[in-house]
Protein backbone atom coordinates (compact mmCIF):
# COMPACT_ATOMS: atom_id res chain seq x y z
CA UNK A 1 0.00 0.00 0.00
CA UNK A 2 2.89 2.41 0.56
CA UNK A 3 3.81 2.68 -2.80
CA UNK A 4 0.23 2.95 -3.76
CA UNK A 5 0.56 5.89 -1.13
CA UNK A 6 3.19 7.72 -2.21
CA UNK A 7 2.26 7.73 -6.18
CA UNK A 8 -1.67 9.22 -4.75
CA UNK A 9 1.08 12.06 -2.91
CA UNK A 10 3.07 12.86 -5.38
CA UNK A 11 0.24 13.46 -7.88
CA UNK A 12 -0.99 15.82 -5.48
CA UNK A 13 2.04 17.27 -5.21
CA UNK A 14 2.27 17.75 -8.84
CA UNK A 15 -0.99 20.00 -8.80
CA UNK A 16 -0.01 23.56 -8.96
CA UNK A 17 -3.61 24.73 -8.26
CA UNK A 18 -3.75 22.57 -5.38
CA UNK A 19 -0.71 23.92 -3.38
CA UNK A 20 -1.89 27.15 -4.41
CA UNK A 21 -5.19 27.26 -2.55
CA UNK A 22 -4.13 25.12 -0.12
CA UNK A 23 -0.85 26.34 1.09
CA UNK A 24 0.18 29.84 -0.76
CA UNK A 25 -3.74 31.16 -0.33
CA UNK A 26 -3.82 30.90 3.17
CA UNK A 27 -0.25 32.08 3.86
CA UNK A 28 -0.94 35.21 2.23
CA UNK A 29 -4.50 35.90 3.41
CA UNK A 30 -2.89 35.21 7.11
CA UNK A 31 -0.24 38.19 6.11
CA UNK A 32 -3.16 40.27 4.47
CA UNK A 33 -5.96 40.28 6.94
CA UNK A 34 -3.43 40.69 9.60
CA UNK A 35 -1.53 43.66 8.39
CA UNK A 36 -4.65 45.75 6.31
CA UNK A 37 -6.99 45.22 9.74
CA UNK A 38 -4.03 45.11 12.32
CA UNK A 39 -3.24 48.35 11.10
CA UNK A 40 -6.48 49.74 12.18
CA UNK A 41 -6.74 48.31 15.87
CA UNK A 42 -5.39 49.84 18.61
CA UNK A 43 -1.60 48.53 19.68
CA UNK A 44 -2.82 46.50 22.50
CA UNK A 45 -5.45 44.44 20.23
CA UNK A 46 -3.09 43.34 17.53
CA UNK A 47 -2.17 40.10 19.36
CA UNK A 48 -5.12 38.89 19.45
CA UNK A 49 -6.66 39.66 15.88
CA UNK A 50 -3.24 38.04 14.55
CA UNK A 51 -4.49 34.97 17.03
CA UNK A 52 -7.80 35.21 15.48
CA UNK A 53 -6.58 35.67 11.99
CA UNK A 54 -4.32 32.79 12.38
CA UNK A 55 -6.33 30.03 13.30
CA UNK A 56 -9.10 30.93 10.83
CA UNK A 57 -6.92 30.90 7.54
CA UNK A 58 -5.50 27.56 9.82
CA UNK A 59 -9.23 26.28 9.33
CA UNK A 60 -9.66 27.55 6.31
CA UNK A 61 -6.25 26.02 4.56
CA UNK A 62 -7.26 22.76 6.07
CA UNK A 63 -10.66 22.62 5.00
CA UNK A 64 -9.35 23.29 1.25
CA UNK A 65 -7.01 20.68 1.71
CA UNK A 66 -8.99 18.07 2.90
CA UNK A 67 -11.81 18.58 0.15
CA UNK A 68 -9.66 19.38 -2.62
CA UNK A 69 -7.12 15.73 -2.05
CA UNK A 70 -10.56 13.97 -1.08
CA UNK A 71 -12.66 14.98 -4.10
CA UNK A 72 -10.25 14.57 -6.80
CA UNK A 73 -11.09 10.70 -6.51
CA UNK A 74 -13.93 11.96 -8.66
CA UNK A 75 -11.38 12.47 -11.69
CA UNK A 76 -9.58 9.11 -11.57
CA UNK A 77 -13.42 7.73 -11.72
CA UNK A 78 -13.99 9.58 -14.98
CA UNK A 79 -11.07 9.03 -16.63
CA UNK A 80 -11.35 5.40 -15.94
CA UNK A 81 -8.36 5.09 -14.06
CA UNK A 82 -10.00 3.39 -11.04
CA UNK A 83 -11.77 0.90 -13.51
CA UNK A 84 -8.30 -0.06 -14.78
CA UNK A 85 -6.87 -0.21 -11.42
CA UNK A 86 -9.66 -2.84 -10.85
CA UNK A 87 -8.59 -5.08 -13.81
CA UNK A 88 -4.81 -5.14 -12.29
CA UNK A 89 -3.67 -7.12 -8.65
CA UNK A 90 -3.86 -3.97 -7.10
CA UNK A 91 -6.16 -4.19 -4.30
CA UNK A 92 -9.21 -2.44 -4.92
CA UNK A 93 -10.16 -1.44 -1.15
CA UNK A 94 -6.40 -0.13 -0.99
CA UNK A 95 -7.32 2.91 -3.25
CA UNK A 96 -9.95 4.04 -1.27
CA UNK A 97 -7.77 3.91 1.81
CA UNK A 98 -4.59 5.48 0.18
CA UNK A 99 -7.18 8.71 -1.32
CA UNK A 100 -8.57 9.00 2.79
CA UNK A 101 -4.79 9.02 3.84
CA UNK A 102 -3.57 10.89 1.17
CA UNK A 103 -6.34 13.66 2.15
CA UNK A 104 -5.50 13.40 5.82
CA UNK A 105 -1.90 13.76 5.84
CA UNK A 106 -1.96 17.06 2.91
CA UNK A 107 -3.79 19.41 5.66
CA UNK A 108 -1.03 19.46 7.55
CA UNK A 109 1.30 21.29 5.41
CA UNK A 110 -1.44 23.94 5.30
CA UNK A 111 -1.61 23.85 8.63
CA UNK A 112 1.94 23.92 9.48
CA UNK A 113 2.66 26.77 6.94
CA UNK A 114 0.19 28.78 7.71
CA UNK A 115 1.49 28.51 11.36
CA UNK A 116 4.69 29.10 10.64
CA UNK A 117 3.75 32.79 8.36
CA UNK A 118 1.38 33.70 11.75
CA UNK A 119 4.56 33.31 14.18
CA UNK A 120 7.57 34.84 12.13
CA UNK A 121 5.77 37.06 10.02
CA UNK A 122 2.78 38.55 12.17
CA UNK A 123 4.26 37.79 15.62
CA UNK A 124 1.51 35.83 16.81
CA UNK A 125 3.08 34.10 20.44
CA UNK A 126 1.83 31.05 21.82
CA UNK A 127 3.44 28.99 23.82
CA UNK A 128 5.20 25.41 22.09
CA UNK A 129 2.59 23.65 23.82
CA UNK A 130 -0.19 25.67 22.43
CA UNK A 131 1.25 25.39 18.49
CA UNK A 132 1.55 21.67 19.28
CA UNK A 133 -2.29 21.46 20.36
CA UNK A 134 -3.34 23.88 17.70
CA UNK A 135 -1.57 22.15 14.97
CA UNK A 136 -2.90 18.81 16.41
CA UNK A 137 -6.05 19.49 17.30
CA UNK A 138 -6.90 21.20 14.40
CA UNK A 139 -5.37 18.42 11.95
CA UNK A 140 -7.52 15.78 13.92
CA UNK A 141 -10.37 17.54 13.31
CA UNK A 142 -10.25 17.96 9.69
CA UNK A 143 -11.24 14.17 9.63
CA UNK A 144 -14.60 15.70 9.21
CA UNK A 145 -13.94 17.40 5.98
CA UNK A 146 -12.17 14.48 5.04
CA UNK A 147 -15.19 12.64 5.24
CA UNK A 148 -16.82 14.76 3.40
CA UNK A 149 -14.70 15.06 0.32
CA UNK A 150 -15.23 11.41 0.12
CA UNK A 151 -19.26 11.73 -0.11
CA UNK A 152 -18.76 14.54 -2.74
CA UNK A 153 -15.78 12.85 -4.83
CA UNK A 154 -17.90 9.92 -4.32
CA UNK A 155 -21.40 11.65 -5.80
CA UNK A 156 -19.52 13.70 -8.17
CA UNK A 157 -18.84 13.48 -12.06
CA UNK A 158 -15.50 14.73 -12.71
CA UNK A 159 -16.90 18.48 -14.01
CA UNK A 160 -19.43 18.80 -11.07
CA UNK A 161 -16.43 17.57 -8.36
CA UNK A 162 -13.86 20.21 -9.95
CA UNK A 163 -16.63 23.19 -9.22
CA UNK A 164 -17.30 21.93 -6.05
CA UNK A 165 -14.00 21.45 -4.62
CA UNK A 166 -13.69 25.31 -4.80
CA UNK A 167 -17.49 26.25 -4.33
CA UNK A 168 -17.33 24.09 -0.93
CA UNK A 169 -14.65 25.39 0.14
CA UNK A 170 -15.50 28.76 -0.17
CA UNK A 171 -19.08 28.72 1.03
CA UNK A 172 -17.78 26.96 4.29
CA UNK A 173 -14.94 29.55 5.05
CA UNK A 174 -17.14 32.21 3.97
CA UNK A 175 -20.38 31.76 5.74
CA UNK A 176 -18.88 30.24 8.66
CA UNK A 177 -16.84 33.25 9.58
CA UNK A 178 -13.48 31.88 8.47
CA UNK A 179 -12.67 35.31 6.00
CA UNK A 180 -14.68 37.53 8.45
CA UNK A 181 -15.34 36.71 11.96
CA UNK A 182 -19.41 36.21 12.52
CA UNK A 183 -19.37 39.24 14.94
CA UNK A 184 -19.61 41.56 11.85
CA UNK A 185 -22.33 39.32 10.58
CA UNK A 186 -26.22 40.18 10.89
CA UNK A 187 -28.24 38.25 13.04
CA UNK A 188 -29.54 36.05 10.76
CA UNK A 189 -26.20 35.21 8.83
CA UNK A 190 -24.68 33.95 12.82
CA UNK A 191 -27.12 31.64 12.80
CA UNK A 192 -26.12 30.09 9.90
CA UNK A 193 -22.68 30.45 10.72
CA UNK A 194 -23.26 28.13 13.67
CA UNK A 195 -24.92 25.88 12.04
CA UNK A 196 -21.59 24.99 9.74
CA UNK A 197 -19.09 22.41 10.69
CA UNK A 198 -16.63 24.81 9.52
CA UNK A 199 -17.76 27.43 12.57
CA UNK A 200 -16.92 24.71 15.23
CA UNK A 201 -13.81 23.41 13.65
CA UNK A 202 -12.54 27.29 14.11
CA UNK A 203 -13.86 27.53 17.30
CA UNK A 204 -11.91 24.21 18.26
CA UNK A 205 -9.12 26.04 17.52
CA UNK A 206 -9.94 29.05 19.05
CA UNK A 207 -10.77 27.50 22.37
CA UNK A 208 -7.25 25.54 21.90
CA UNK A 209 -5.56 29.02 21.46
CA UNK A 210 -7.23 30.59 24.34
CA UNK A 211 -6.52 27.44 26.20
CA UNK A 212 -10.52 27.15 27.32
CA UNK A 213 -11.09 23.75 26.30
CA UNK A 214 -15.65 23.53 26.35
CA UNK A 215 -16.21 20.34 24.20
CA UNK A 216 -18.97 21.71 22.32
CA UNK A 217 -16.94 22.20 19.38
CA UNK A 218 -15.45 18.40 19.59
CA UNK A 219 -19.07 17.23 20.17
CA UNK A 220 -20.72 19.29 17.07
CA UNK A 221 -16.97 18.03 14.59
CA UNK A 222 -18.00 14.03 16.01
CA UNK A 223 -21.57 14.56 15.22
CA UNK A 224 -20.72 16.09 11.71
CA UNK A 225 -18.36 13.47 10.79
CA UNK A 226 -20.53 10.67 11.49
CA UNK A 227 -23.28 11.98 9.37
CA UNK A 228 -20.69 12.79 6.49
CA UNK A 229 -18.78 9.33 6.85
CA UNK A 230 -22.41 7.68 6.63
CA UNK A 231 -23.24 9.41 3.66
CA UNK A 232 -19.86 8.42 2.10
CA UNK A 233 -20.67 4.75 2.51
CA UNK A 234 -24.47 5.35 1.20
CA UNK A 235 -22.26 6.31 -1.98
CA UNK A 236 -19.91 4.16 -2.21
CA UNK A 237 -22.34 1.67 -2.38
CA UNK A 238 -24.35 2.92 -4.74
CA UNK A 239 -21.78 3.99 -7.01
CA UNK A 240 -18.58 1.96 -6.76
CA UNK A 241 -15.26 3.35 -7.61
CA UNK A 242 -14.91 1.16 -10.73
CA UNK A 243 -18.65 2.41 -11.73
CA UNK A 244 -18.56 3.97 -15.38
CA UNK A 245 -19.15 8.10 -14.65
CA UNK A 246 -22.47 8.53 -14.59
CA UNK B 1 -8.84 -34.90 -16.20
CA UNK B 2 -9.23 -31.69 -18.73
CA UNK B 3 -7.29 -28.81 -17.46
CA UNK B 4 -9.93 -25.89 -16.16
CA UNK B 5 -10.64 -23.32 -19.60
CA UNK B 6 -9.24 -19.96 -19.13
CA UNK B 7 -12.28 -18.63 -19.62
CA UNK B 8 -15.26 -20.23 -18.65
CA UNK B 9 -18.65 -18.42 -18.82
CA UNK B 10 -22.04 -19.93 -17.93
CA UNK B 11 -25.55 -19.01 -18.49
CA UNK B 12 -24.30 -15.39 -18.46
CA UNK B 13 -27.02 -12.86 -18.46
CA UNK B 14 -26.57 -9.24 -17.92
CA UNK B 15 -29.44 -6.23 -17.85
CA UNK B 16 -29.10 -2.56 -17.69
CA UNK B 17 -32.58 -1.51 -16.46
CA UNK B 18 -34.84 -3.05 -18.63
CA UNK B 19 -32.19 -3.52 -21.78
CA UNK B 20 -30.91 -7.27 -21.25
CA UNK B 21 -27.75 -6.97 -23.18
CA UNK B 22 -26.21 -10.70 -22.57
CA UNK B 23 -28.92 -13.48 -23.21
CA UNK B 24 -28.04 -16.51 -21.12
CA UNK B 25 -24.65 -16.72 -22.91
CA UNK B 26 -22.52 -19.86 -22.43
CA UNK B 27 -18.78 -19.71 -23.22
CA UNK B 28 -15.24 -21.77 -22.61
CA UNK B 29 -11.93 -20.85 -24.01
CA UNK B 30 -9.44 -23.49 -23.08
CA UNK B 31 -6.12 -22.49 -22.36
CA UNK B 32 -3.92 -21.11 -25.20
CA UNK B 33 -6.44 -20.74 -27.80
CA UNK B 34 -6.90 -17.23 -29.16
CA UNK B 35 -10.80 -16.26 -29.45
CA UNK B 36 -12.53 -13.34 -31.18
CA UNK B 37 -15.82 -11.96 -29.32
CA UNK B 38 -16.64 -10.51 -33.11
CA UNK B 39 -20.29 -8.42 -32.97
CA UNK B 40 -21.26 -5.09 -33.70
CA UNK B 41 -21.26 -2.25 -31.38
CA UNK B 42 -24.26 -2.80 -28.59
CA UNK B 43 -23.85 -6.51 -29.79
CA UNK B 44 -23.15 -7.12 -26.08
CA UNK B 45 -19.12 -7.81 -26.50
CA UNK B 46 -18.11 -5.69 -23.94
CA UNK B 47 -20.68 -6.24 -21.24
CA UNK B 48 -19.59 -10.29 -21.76
CA UNK B 49 -16.04 -8.75 -20.89
CA UNK B 50 -17.31 -6.48 -17.80
CA UNK B 51 -18.76 -9.34 -16.56
CA UNK B 52 -15.65 -11.92 -17.21
CA UNK B 53 -13.61 -9.10 -15.30
CA UNK B 54 -16.25 -9.07 -12.48
CA UNK B 55 -16.79 -5.16 -12.73
CA UNK B 56 -20.12 -5.93 -12.10
CA UNK B 57 -22.72 -8.70 -10.77
CA UNK B 58 -24.55 -10.44 -13.98
CA UNK B 59 -28.08 -10.40 -13.25
CA UNK B 60 -27.71 -14.34 -13.66
CA UNK B 61 -24.95 -17.00 -14.36
CA UNK B 62 -21.26 -17.95 -13.70
CA UNK B 63 -18.01 -16.74 -14.70
CA UNK B 64 -14.47 -18.21 -13.63
CA UNK B 65 -11.49 -17.32 -14.93
CA UNK B 66 -8.64 -19.69 -14.99
CA UNK B 67 -11.12 -21.87 -12.25
CA UNK B 68 -11.14 -19.11 -10.08
CA UNK B 69 -14.03 -16.25 -9.17
CA UNK B 70 -12.80 -13.31 -11.67
CA UNK B 71 -11.73 -10.42 -8.49
CA UNK B 72 -9.59 -13.58 -7.11
CA UNK B 73 -7.89 -14.61 -10.83
CA UNK B 74 -6.93 -10.66 -11.06
CA UNK B 75 -5.82 -10.35 -7.62
CA UNK B 76 -3.87 -13.64 -8.09
CA UNK B 77 -2.02 -11.72 -11.34
CA UNK B 78 -3.34 -14.30 -13.81
CA UNK B 79 -5.56 -11.96 -16.19
CA UNK B 80 -4.61 -8.93 -18.14
CA UNK B 81 -6.95 -6.54 -19.58
CA UNK B 82 -7.93 -3.41 -21.43
CA UNK B 83 -10.95 -2.17 -21.27
CA UNK B 84 -13.20 -0.22 -23.62
CA UNK B 85 -13.68 2.72 -20.74
CA UNK B 86 -10.49 2.15 -19.27
CA UNK B 87 -8.30 5.41 -18.57
CA UNK B 88 -4.81 6.76 -17.13
CA UNK B 89 -4.13 8.80 -14.18
CA UNK B 90 -3.41 12.16 -14.21
CA UNK B 91 -0.33 14.00 -13.28
CA UNK B 92 1.35 10.90 -13.22
CA UNK B 93 4.28 9.86 -15.46
CA UNK B 94 4.07 6.45 -17.43
CA UNK B 95 6.89 4.82 -16.13
CA UNK B 96 5.48 5.58 -12.40
CA UNK B 97 1.87 4.05 -13.42
CA UNK B 98 4.12 1.03 -15.05
CA UNK B 99 6.13 0.62 -12.10
CA UNK B 100 3.09 0.75 -9.55
CA UNK B 101 1.11 -2.10 -11.70
CA UNK B 102 4.24 -4.20 -11.91
CA UNK B 103 5.64 -4.33 -8.56
CA UNK B 104 1.87 -6.50 -7.58
CA UNK B 105 3.32 -9.02 -9.63
CA UNK B 106 5.68 -11.93 -8.38
CA UNK B 107 7.49 -12.32 -11.81
CA UNK B 108 6.74 -8.81 -13.96
CA UNK B 109 7.64 -8.95 -17.40
CA UNK B 110 11.00 -7.41 -17.94
CA UNK B 111 10.43 -3.54 -18.15
CA UNK B 112 12.62 -3.11 -20.95
CA UNK B 113 11.25 -5.71 -23.02
CA UNK B 114 7.53 -4.70 -21.43
CA UNK B 115 8.07 -1.42 -22.83
CA UNK B 116 9.95 -2.66 -25.96
CA UNK B 117 6.57 -5.08 -26.84
CA UNK B 118 4.04 -2.27 -26.30
CA UNK B 119 5.97 0.39 -28.13
CA UNK B 120 6.76 2.96 -25.73
CA UNK B 121 10.00 2.89 -24.69
CA UNK B 122 10.29 6.47 -25.88
CA UNK B 123 7.13 7.73 -22.96
CA UNK B 124 8.34 6.77 -20.04
CA UNK B 125 9.49 9.79 -18.51
CA UNK B 126 6.36 11.44 -20.01
CA UNK B 127 3.25 12.64 -18.11
CA UNK B 128 0.35 10.82 -18.55
CA UNK B 129 -1.62 13.92 -19.80
CA UNK B 130 1.10 14.59 -22.55
CA UNK B 131 -0.06 11.51 -24.53
CA UNK B 132 -1.51 11.02 -27.75
CA UNK B 133 -4.37 8.54 -28.02
CA UNK B 134 -2.27 6.06 -29.84
CA UNK B 135 0.19 6.78 -26.95
CA UNK B 136 -2.59 5.98 -24.15
CA UNK B 137 -3.75 2.80 -25.77
CA UNK B 138 0.03 1.44 -25.67
CA UNK B 139 0.44 2.21 -21.78
CA UNK B 140 -2.85 0.74 -21.17
CA UNK B 141 -1.46 -2.38 -22.89
CA UNK B 142 1.68 -2.41 -21.48
CA UNK B 143 -0.36 -2.39 -17.96
CA UNK B 144 -2.58 -5.60 -19.24
CA UNK B 145 0.69 -7.13 -20.20
CA UNK B 146 2.62 -5.86 -17.17
CA UNK B 147 2.65 -9.56 -15.34
CA UNK B 148 3.00 -11.75 -18.72
CA UNK B 149 -0.47 -12.88 -17.35
CA UNK B 150 -1.64 -16.30 -18.79
CA UNK B 151 -5.32 -14.58 -20.17
CA UNK B 152 -5.56 -11.47 -21.54
CA UNK B 153 -8.91 -10.27 -22.15
CA UNK B 154 -9.28 -7.04 -24.23
CA UNK B 155 -12.38 -5.07 -25.42
CA UNK B 156 -11.83 -3.65 -28.84
CA UNK B 157 -8.41 -3.03 -27.95
CA UNK B 158 -6.95 -1.37 -31.37
CA UNK B 159 -9.57 1.40 -31.70
CA UNK B 160 -7.39 3.94 -30.94
CA UNK B 161 -4.58 2.75 -33.02
CA UNK B 162 -3.25 3.70 -36.56
CA UNK B 163 -2.55 0.73 -38.72
CA UNK B 164 0.94 0.51 -38.07
CA UNK B 165 -0.46 0.18 -34.40
CA UNK B 166 -2.61 -2.05 -34.97
CA UNK B 167 -0.39 -4.03 -37.11
CA UNK B 168 2.67 -3.88 -34.11
CA UNK B 169 -0.45 -4.91 -31.85
CA UNK B 170 -1.42 -8.19 -33.14
CA UNK B 171 2.41 -9.39 -34.16
CA UNK B 172 2.63 -8.93 -30.31
CA UNK B 173 -0.63 -11.33 -29.87
CA UNK B 174 0.36 -13.57 -32.01
CA UNK B 175 3.89 -14.32 -30.14
CA UNK B 176 1.98 -14.24 -26.93
CA UNK B 177 -0.65 -16.60 -28.23
CA UNK B 178 2.70 -19.06 -29.45
CA UNK B 179 3.70 -18.78 -26.06
CA UNK B 180 1.00 -20.51 -24.59
CA UNK B 181 -1.10 -17.45 -23.52
CA UNK B 182 -4.85 -17.27 -23.74
CA UNK B 183 -6.39 -14.31 -25.97
CA UNK B 184 -10.03 -13.44 -25.81
CA UNK B 185 -10.34 -10.16 -27.46
CA UNK B 186 -14.09 -8.57 -28.34
CA UNK B 187 -13.63 -6.62 -31.85
CA UNK B 188 -15.85 -5.10 -34.64
CA UNK B 189 -13.09 -5.65 -37.35
CA UNK B 190 -13.82 -8.54 -39.50
CA UNK B 191 -10.32 -8.67 -40.88
CA UNK B 192 -8.56 -8.59 -37.12
CA UNK B 193 -11.40 -11.74 -36.15
CA UNK B 194 -10.39 -13.54 -39.63
CA UNK B 195 -6.68 -12.69 -39.12
CA UNK B 196 -5.59 -13.27 -35.68
CA UNK B 197 -8.66 -15.90 -33.94
CA UNK B 198 -8.17 -19.62 -34.00
CA UNK B 199 -11.81 -19.10 -33.31
CA UNK B 200 -14.77 -16.97 -33.64
CA UNK B 201 -17.64 -16.45 -31.81
CA UNK B 202 -20.26 -13.98 -33.44
CA UNK B 203 -22.38 -12.39 -30.67
CA UNK B 204 -25.57 -10.31 -31.64
CA UNK B 205 -28.19 -9.38 -29.39
CA UNK B 206 -26.15 -10.36 -26.80
CA UNK B 207 -26.54 -14.36 -27.70
CA UNK B 208 -23.81 -16.42 -29.45
CA UNK B 209 -24.60 -17.48 -33.47
CA UNK B 210 -21.87 -19.02 -34.48
CA UNK B 211 -19.11 -20.65 -33.15
CA UNK B 212 -15.84 -21.68 -34.74
CA UNK B 213 -12.78 -21.03 -36.85
CA UNK B 214 -13.65 -18.13 -39.58
CA UNK B 215 -12.97 -20.88 -42.09
CA UNK B 216 -15.88 -23.24 -40.85
CA UNK B 217 -18.39 -19.64 -40.29
CA UNK B 218 -17.52 -18.76 -43.93
CA UNK B 219 -18.44 -22.25 -44.76
CA UNK B 220 -21.90 -21.76 -42.70
CA UNK B 221 -23.51 -19.98 -45.69
CA UNK B 222 -22.52 -22.38 -48.23
CA UNK B 223 -22.22 -20.24 -51.10
CA UNK B 224 -19.52 -19.25 -53.68
CA UNK B 225 -18.54 -16.80 -55.57
CA UNK B 226 -17.66 -17.40 -59.10
CA UNK B 227 -15.91 -14.44 -60.90
CA UNK B 228 -14.33 -13.87 -64.60
CA UNK B 229 -13.95 -11.44 -67.17
CA UNK B 230 -16.88 -10.69 -69.68
CA UNK B 231 -16.76 -7.75 -71.77
CA UNK B 232 -19.14 -9.10 -74.59
CA UNK B 233 -23.32 -9.56 -73.64
CA UNK B 234 -24.09 -10.91 -70.28
CA UNK B 235 -27.73 -12.18 -70.98
CA UNK B 236 -28.78 -15.38 -69.54
CA UNK B 237 -26.21 -15.31 -66.94
CA UNK B 238 -28.59 -15.01 -64.21
CA UNK B 239 -31.01 -17.70 -65.13
CA UNK B 240 -28.22 -20.56 -65.05
CA UNK B 241 -28.32 -23.19 -62.46
CA UNK B 242 -27.45 -22.18 -58.59
CA UNK B 243 -27.14 -18.64 -59.26
CA UNK B 244 -28.62 -16.37 -56.65
CA UNK B 245 -27.52 -13.07 -57.51
CA UNK B 246 -25.31 -11.59 -60.24
CA UNK B 247 -22.83 -8.65 -60.39
CA UNK B 248 -19.88 -6.67 -61.25
CA UNK B 249 -18.38 -4.21 -62.50
CA UNK B 250 -16.23 -2.87 -65.21
CA UNK B 251 -15.67 -5.85 -67.00
CA UNK B 252 -15.77 -8.14 -64.20
CA UNK B 253 -19.38 -10.54 -63.59
CA UNK B 254 -19.49 -11.93 -60.19
CA UNK B 255 -22.32 -14.81 -59.74
CA UNK B 256 -23.28 -15.87 -56.60
CA UNK B 257 -24.28 -19.14 -56.72
CA UNK B 258 -25.20 -22.40 -54.24
CA UNK B 259 -24.25 -24.54 -56.10
CA UNK B 260 -20.62 -23.63 -58.05
CA UNK B 261 -20.51 -26.87 -59.80
CA UNK B 262 -23.57 -26.64 -61.56
CA UNK B 263 -23.09 -23.04 -62.43
CA UNK B 264 -19.71 -23.66 -64.13
CA UNK B 265 -20.57 -26.48 -66.21
CA UNK B 266 -23.59 -24.46 -67.39
CA UNK B 267 -20.56 -21.53 -68.00
CA UNK B 268 -17.93 -23.96 -70.17
CA UNK B 269 -20.85 -24.97 -71.82
CA UNK B 270 -22.03 -21.82 -73.27
CA UNK B 271 -18.61 -19.83 -73.31
CA UNK B 272 -15.61 -20.36 -75.34
CA UNK B 273 -13.32 -18.13 -72.76
CA UNK B 274 -13.64 -17.36 -69.39
CA UNK B 275 -10.67 -15.20 -68.75
CA UNK B 276 -9.92 -14.86 -65.20
CA UNK B 277 -12.01 -17.30 -63.91
CA UNK B 278 -11.96 -17.28 -60.12
CA UNK B 279 -13.91 -19.79 -57.41
CA UNK B 280 -14.29 -17.98 -54.17
CA UNK B 281 -15.80 -18.89 -50.48
CA UNK B 282 -17.49 -16.27 -49.10
CA UNK B 283 -15.70 -13.30 -47.02
CA UNK B 284 -16.49 -13.67 -43.58
CA UNK B 285 -17.96 -10.51 -43.91
CA UNK B 286 -21.05 -11.82 -45.86
CA UNK B 287 -20.98 -14.61 -43.32
CA UNK B 288 -21.14 -12.00 -40.37
CA UNK B 289 -23.79 -10.05 -42.28
CA UNK B 290 -26.01 -13.39 -42.88
CA UNK B 291 -25.53 -14.66 -39.40
CA UNK B 292 -26.70 -11.54 -37.57
CA UNK B 293 -29.35 -10.73 -40.19
CA UNK B 294 -30.98 -13.97 -39.61
CA UNK B 295 -30.61 -13.97 -35.34
CA UNK B 296 -32.19 -10.17 -35.59
CA UNK B 297 -35.11 -12.11 -37.92
CA UNK B 298 -34.99 -14.45 -35.69
CA UNK B 299 -35.51 -11.91 -32.24
CA UNK B 300 -38.52 -10.19 -33.85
Amino acid sequence: MTDLFLFQLRRVGRNKQYLFFTVLLPALFTIFFTQVIGGQVPAGEFQDLAGAVLVSMMAYGAIGAALGATIRMAFDRSSGWLRQLRVTPVPAGSVFAVDVLVGALLVLPSLVVVALVGRFVNGVEFGLGTWVALVGSLWAGSVVFVALGVAVGLALDAQAAGAAIGILGTVLAALGGLWFPVEMFPGGMVTLARALPSYWFAELGRDVAAGTFTGAPVLVLAGYGAVFAAAALVVARRRPLHAVAG
Amino acid sequence: MPETPALDVRGLTVRYGDVTAVHDLTLAVPRGETVALLGANGAGKSSVVNAALGLFRPAAGTVRLLGREPTAALQAGGVGAMLQHGGLPSEARVGEVLALVRRRYADPWPLADLAATAGIGGVLGRSVDALSGGQRQRVLLALALAGAPPLLLLDEPTSAMDVEGRQAFWATMRDLAGRGHTVVFATHHLDEADAVADRVVVVDGGRVVADGTAAAIKSRIGGRTVRFRCPGPRDGLSGLPGVTGAGGDGDWVELATSDAEATLRALLAGHDALPDLEVRGASLEQAFLHLTSTADGALR
